[in-house]
């Protein structure tokens, strides 16, 4: 299964000013998120998303500078999971930027999703929720077979 | 040996299987690797696999002589969640830009 997210924006602002924003910490942290970035090639930085209980995520994002070409593109890893350095989510982030019509046409995609890390997820939500409900099932089940039987 | 079809529920509720799938859910495993780890018949082991392969849990490929089980997650959408989360946050981010950008440049 290979998913993609993708999103185009186009902005009316030059691509050095766009690329500022998106390679400059604390210009960064004003849009996106408190982060600790630095544009230099296999530089590793963390953004603190904030947590989500519903996917087991602990809110903290796991990066590394992939690749960077000066106002054109810029690549690092997004990796995220439930704490104690468990990953779930292994992705890539991928920045593109084109100049056009005194704009820059920006480009973002997330993918690259791993899927072999979701064994361990499933497995846990297998565990936890599933086996409440195979009770709740056997019950009305055998609930149901003796109602028949009686019948 | 007749191999049941159980549904999901059924299949989770062996603890055997349970410990299977745990393993697999770690990596791929021959059926011989899976069995060493029982105290039980090499053909126990097999009805077992079959019927977790039966119920759509695990995949089953022979790679030379040996049959190598896979964990399946038809039917889980936990990616799914994942990627609409960050599809949503990315949205929404990218929205901020737009905003701090047209605001810079008034000023």
């Amino acid at each position: 299964m290979e998913k993609s997210i993708i999103h185009q924006v186009f902005y009316s602002h030059a691509p050095e000013i766009v690329w500022d924003y998106l390679t400059k910490a604390e210009l960064m942290e004003q849009w996106l998120m408190k982060n600790n970035f630095e544009l230099k090639l296999g530089h590793d930085f963390q953004f603190s998303v904030g947590p989500v209980p519903s996917l087991d995520f602990d809110g903290i994002v796991y990066c590394k500078v992939l690749e960077i070409e000066p106002l054109k593109k810029l690549t690092y890893s997004w990796k995220c999971g439930p704490g104690n350095g468990q990953i779930t989510i292994d992705s890539i982030v991928t920045w593109t930027l084109q100049a056009k019509d005194n704009g820059t046409e920006l480009l973002l995609v997330n993918n690259g999703f791993k899927e072999a890390n979701f064994n361990v997820v499933i497995f846990n939500a297998m565990n936890k929720g599933w086996l409440d409900n195979m009770n709740k099932i056997n019950k009305i089940i055998n609930e149901a077979k003796n109602g028949s039987t009686n019948a | 040996m007749a191999v049941p079809t159980l549904d999901v529920f059924q299949v989770i509720a062996d603890p055997s299987r349970r410990q299977m799938l745990r393993m697999l859910s770690e990596k791929s495993l021959p059926i011989n690797s899976l069995a060493e780890h029982f105290d039980m018949s090499r053909p126990a082991v097999s009805k077992h696999v079959k019927i977790m392969y039966n119920a759509g849990f695990i995949a089953i490929e022979d790679i030379g002589r040996e049959r190598y089980c896979t964990l399946k997650k038809d039917g889980f959408n936990e990616l799914q969640k994942w990627i609409n989360y960050f599809d949503n946050f990315w949205k929404g981010k990218l929205e901020n830009l737009e905003t701090l950008l047209n605001n810079k440049i008034k000023k």
